[in-house]
């Protein structure tokens, strides 16, 4: 019987899955309020479906644990249901679907990492849990201190030193030392300065934008990025690189400085391996050559990757279940490679469908960049879309040997309390420039509303 | 993403109508200053967003071109991957699956279920081909375990089964070997230990792989168990076909011409060497042909067909070691063959440092050169195949257990060796062996025409021979190549010859 009820459940998960990935989609072609909103609680349904199934089968699977399962279960769906629904009733002007979404990807975190190892899914809820709570005052704060903008040096100089603060108060863990001990809790600096990295360039440009100005901001990347290249971080600083020259190319809007960091870029990366031959590039060396040929040494340099290929490809497009496959043996299955995990036991398709939920999280913040029309929350706005999608994208580009690995998680699915909270961050003040972008459209349509009344009202006289 | 921009354009007429609808005059100044200054910051906007969405786009576009890839990737790539004997998960799907049976290209089982195990009707014949299931597993048994352990029956039969719980049946493997050809190979070997390959040229198909001393599959657990017994040296479990590691003999005399003939493209025509004497010193070394015969004038063609030691090491010394040693690896040497099965990397040790005193033998085929049979067979095919090599392989096609096709694998080749002239020479002098060199007594009257070369390999100080022989025909139109190498043949008194003679005759019969 349970058999039945899992191979069932696998099959209506994909379904569900679809309509929830197709819906994130057609929500921006729904023009009434009403339809919208009707679509929007549809999705919390298939949400709700989704985990109750994966959770059936992975109660199921483990009778001695059901009871734990199954009140882990409860707390999981009560704080997502509520999220959900009460998010938007205290910030009426928030994005509906990100909310929707950013609830998702961490249901589909929680019950891929209770099937790997409870212990960490339950430390990933409350850190997530007590996350939430956190940042669900940014919108509010972001609503009442219109001057975030003024404090562009103090960003950038606040972030470098959360940075070099690796050097002073920094542990190693999986071969980096780019982290930090605080009160016990050991904290990824890079994770967050991100953040005030995005705050740093939209404010500088929101000032000014002539050339010595893009100088400035160009010394301050800089420095992060050598920062973090001294950390051996390159998945970071490259992903600084990234967020940098496409900020400053919708800042300015001019492509040639886009093309002019492109080409720099190259020069840089070619002289830093020219000059750290040996020090810097040697795991970049190795990560390139496991890229181009992981089967040459399955056993050394080429395991994880090749664990991931067989998982990914074993469990086909339709999945082996959950907890049918063994996803377990690839290194790091539940942080760096959890898509290969997902891929396996929920299927390629179910994974592919992910990427475009995650793809529409990105088109979500794009269109709230498209739409705010004050320069510094637009570029930064877009600055995080940029981060979202560029870090997801290396995180499964990697995973998937799309592209070299470059040991980046999944935001709000992989496992790591600086990861979640970094990324919760980041929705919520996504959700605060939509706040803030809502209101203003609404005041202004309401004024322009007034103005046709009385021209009406003249003609008439 | 190019709704949205419709919908944008939508809007901006939207707004252009309205304006046009208010009378801008009867409007207050404050009112118009509000509607102009509300102009030019949509106007900004319009013009900010321009490179937002150029961005989008090349973000949709890696995000696309990434799930092509993984499209890509479990289309085509997949059940490659997967069949890695590396994959520990395929153990854990066999446990729902009968393992399939495995059957010759002429249709017999080689390996399949009885009575809830595994079965190999042919006993020993088969034994390395085919390999077995348990413990390490071998042969087809490894390199075919995906295959064998996955089903690819009906649907809607495998749902059913699913829910019922009951296993699937295994799917197919259709094997590139032929029953007559093993046979025939298996028994010319005899009680003799050694190796024989059978292979076409153009594809790379194994048509048959013996090796002995050889082991009956049935009964495995007992083999296993002697084997592994602590102090055992037993071998019968290695395949020497494509593992056995033997100095080549005159056999590599064909790699050192071919090296010589590059080094020397104009003068090797006109080489000679006069072995009269009945020992020679080379490089301070002294050498002598087999059984101290003397040649007298040889040349090139000559010098292959009688199998001159004298005139190979005098060649020898006249080579550029490094280039000679270049020519080598491309042929493979100290490298992993392209082969999916387990493999031994042959070796050549010498470089331009190394003492010249091992250059003469080395050129011969004594010295510490090593080599497998199953290298041997795919240089000798690049020679049929006019310079192409080809990935040998043994897995003809998959087959559902209804015998419906599932997969079919095709031919592929390595890399090209050599060009069309340098085969041409090579066939010739290879023909002259034996038509009327050390190879002529065995291939008269046949009704058809070999290429080949002889070995004589001496081990255990001398007392003992390996007897070598690899060929192929016919010459016109190359079909199969044998490779055959047998041990002690001076004990045994079976000639690699007589047996490739054999396999050759069955083949044309």
């Amino acid at each position: 019987m349970a058999i039945i009820i899992m191979n069932i459940s696998k099959y209506i998960i994909l379904i569900l899955m679809a309509m929830y990935t197709l819906s994130c989609f057609t929500i921006f072609q729904e023009s009434s309020e009403l339809a919208k909103n009707q679509k929007l609680n549809k999705q919390i349904i298939y949400v709700f479906l989704i985990h109750f199934l994966s959770y059936l089968t992975l109660a199921l699977n483990d009778p001695e644990r059901m009871k734990e399962i199954v009140i882990f279960y409860g707390v999981q769906i009560f704080v997502a249901i509520i999220y959900m629904y009460v998010y938007h009733y205290i910030y009426p002007y928030s994005s509906r679907v990100i909310a929707n979404n950013m609830s998702f990807l961490l249901l589909i975190g929680y019950t891929m990492l209770n099937r790997l190892d409870f212990g960490q899914a339950k430390k990933q809820f409350v850190i997530a849990t007590a996350s939430l709570v956190m940042v669900s005052v940014i919108p509010l704060i972001m609503d009442r201190y219109k001057n975030l903008r003024n404090y562009g040096i103090a960003y950038g100089i606040a972030g470098i030193m959360a940075l070099g603060s690796v050097f002073v108060i920094g542990v190693e863990q999986y071969g980096s030392r780019n982290w930090i001990s605080l009160f016990g809790i050991t904290v990824q600096p890079s994770e967050f300065v991100k953040i005030l990295f995005v705050f740093f360039v939209a404010s500088m440009l929101s000032k000014r934008r002539d050339f010595k100005q893009v100088c400035v901001i160009t010394a301050f990347a800089g420095v992060h990025m050598a920062v973090l290249a001294l950390e051996k971080d390159l998945g970071a600083a490259l992903i600084f690189f990234v967020i940098f020259i496409f900020m400053i190319y919708v800042g300015t809007g001019k492509i040639r400085y886009l093309i002019a960091y492109v080409l720099g870029g190259i020069v840089m990366v070619g002289l830093a391996y020219l000059l750290f031959k040996d020090r810097l590039f040697d795991h970049v060396m190795i990560r390139v050559n496991v890229w181009k040929d992981p089967w040459a040494d399955i056993s050394g340099d080429g395991y994880q990757i090749t664990q991931s290929l067989f998982a990914i490809g074993s469990g086909g497009f339709f999945g082996a279940g959950l907890t049918q496959g063994s996803p377990d043996v690839i290194p790091v299955s539940e942080s760096d490679f959890i898509f290969a995990a997902i891929a396996e036991e929920f299927g390629v398709l179910f994974a592919m469908a992910l990427i475009l939920v995650c793809f529409s999280c990105f088109i979500c913040f794009i269109n709230i960049a498209m739409k705010v029309r004050s320069r510094f929350y637009k570029t930064m706005a877009f600055g995080f879309a940029v981060c979202y999608v560029f870090q997801t994208f290396l995180s499964i580009g990697g995973v998937t040997k799309f592209i070299p690995s470059t040991g980046v998680t999944i935001p709000l699915v992989s496992y790591g309390g600086s990861s979640v909270l970094s990324s919760l961050i980041m929705f919520s003040i996504m959700q605060g420039i939509s706040t803030i972008e809502n209101k203003e459209a609404k005041k202004i349509e309401e004024e322009r509303r007034s103005i046709e009344e009385d021209a009406r009202k003249a003609q008439k006289a | 993403m190019k709704k949205k921009e419709e919908v944008s354009k939508k809007t901006q007429e939207k707004r252009k109508k309205r304006k046009k609808e208010l009378d801008v005059t009867l409007l207050t100044p404050e009112q118009q200053a509000f509607l102009e200054r509300e102009e030019k910051v949509n106007k900004i906007n319009d013009k900010l967003n321009g490179p937002v969405l150029g961005i989008t786009y090349l973000f949709a576009f890696l995000i696309i071109g990434m799930m092509a890839y993984i499209l890509h990737f479990m289309i085509v790539e997949k059940d490659q991957v997967i069949a890695n004997a590396a994959n520990s998960r395929l153990d854990k799907y066999a446990a729902n699956v009968i393992r399939g049976d495995i059957v010759s290209s002429d249709g017999k089982v080689l390996a399949t279920n009885k009575e809830g195990k595994r079965y190999y009707p042919y006993d020993s014949l088969f034994a390395h081909a085919v390999g077995y299931s348990k413990y390490t597993k071998a042969g087809i048994e490894l390199v075919g375990n995906y295959y064998l352990s996955d089903s690819n029956a009906n649907v809607l039969e495998r749902f059913v089964n699913t829910l019922r719980e009951e296993k699937n049946e295994g799917d197919t493997v259709v094997t590139t070997l032929d029953y007559e050809l093993q046979k025939t190979a298996y028994d010319a070997l005899g009680n003799a230990d050694g190796a024989v390959v059978v292979m076409e040229p153009d594809t790379g198909k194994i048509l048959a792989m013996v090796s002995k001393p050889d082991f009956n599959p049935n009964n495995i657990d007992t083999v296993w168990e002697e084997a592994n017994k602590e102090g055992s040296n037993s071998s019968v479990l290695l395949n020497r076909a494509s593992q056995g590691l033997y100095p080549p003999g005159s056999t590599f005399k064909v790699l050192t011409t071919l090296s010589y003939m590059r080094q020397n493209p104009l003068k090797y025509k006109k080489y000679t060497y006069d072995c009269s004497l009945e020992e020679e010193i080379f490089n301070g070394v002294s050498v002598h042909c087999y059984n101290h015969k003397t040649h007298g004038e040889q040349d090139l063609a000559a010098a292959l067909a009688n199998s001159c030691n004298q005139a190979y090491a005098d060649i020898g010394i006249d080579l550029d070691v490094d280039k000679w040693r270049d020519v080598l690896e491309k042929f493979l040497f100290n490298k992993s063959l392209p082969y999916t099965d387990a493999s031994a990397t042959s070796r050549f040790y010498l470089d331009g440092d190394s003492d010249k005193g091992y250059i003469p033998q080395t050129a011969f085929g004594q010295g510490d050169t090593l080599i497998t049979p199953l290298h041997n067979a795919m240089i000798t095919a690049t020679i049929a195949n006019g310079g192409l090599m080809m990935r040998p392989y043994m897995i003809d096609s998959i087959e559902n257990y209804k015998g419906t096709r599932i997969k079919k694998f095709s031919p592929s080749s390595y890399d090209t060796l050599m060009m069309a002239k340098e085969v041409e020479v090579l066939t010739s002098y290879m023909q002259q062996v034996v038509t009327e060199g050390t190879a002529a007594a065995y291939f008269s009257g046949v009704s058809y025409d070999v290429a080949g070369k002889t070995g004589t390999a001496e081990y255990s100080g001398g007392e003992h021979d390996y007897s070598w022989f690899v060929g192929f025909s016919s010459v016109e139109n190359p079909e199969v190549v044998v490779s055959v190498l047998v041990e002690e043949s001076d004990v045994n008194g079976i000639k690699a010859t007589s047996v490739a003679r054999k396999i050759f005759d069955q083949y044309y019969n």
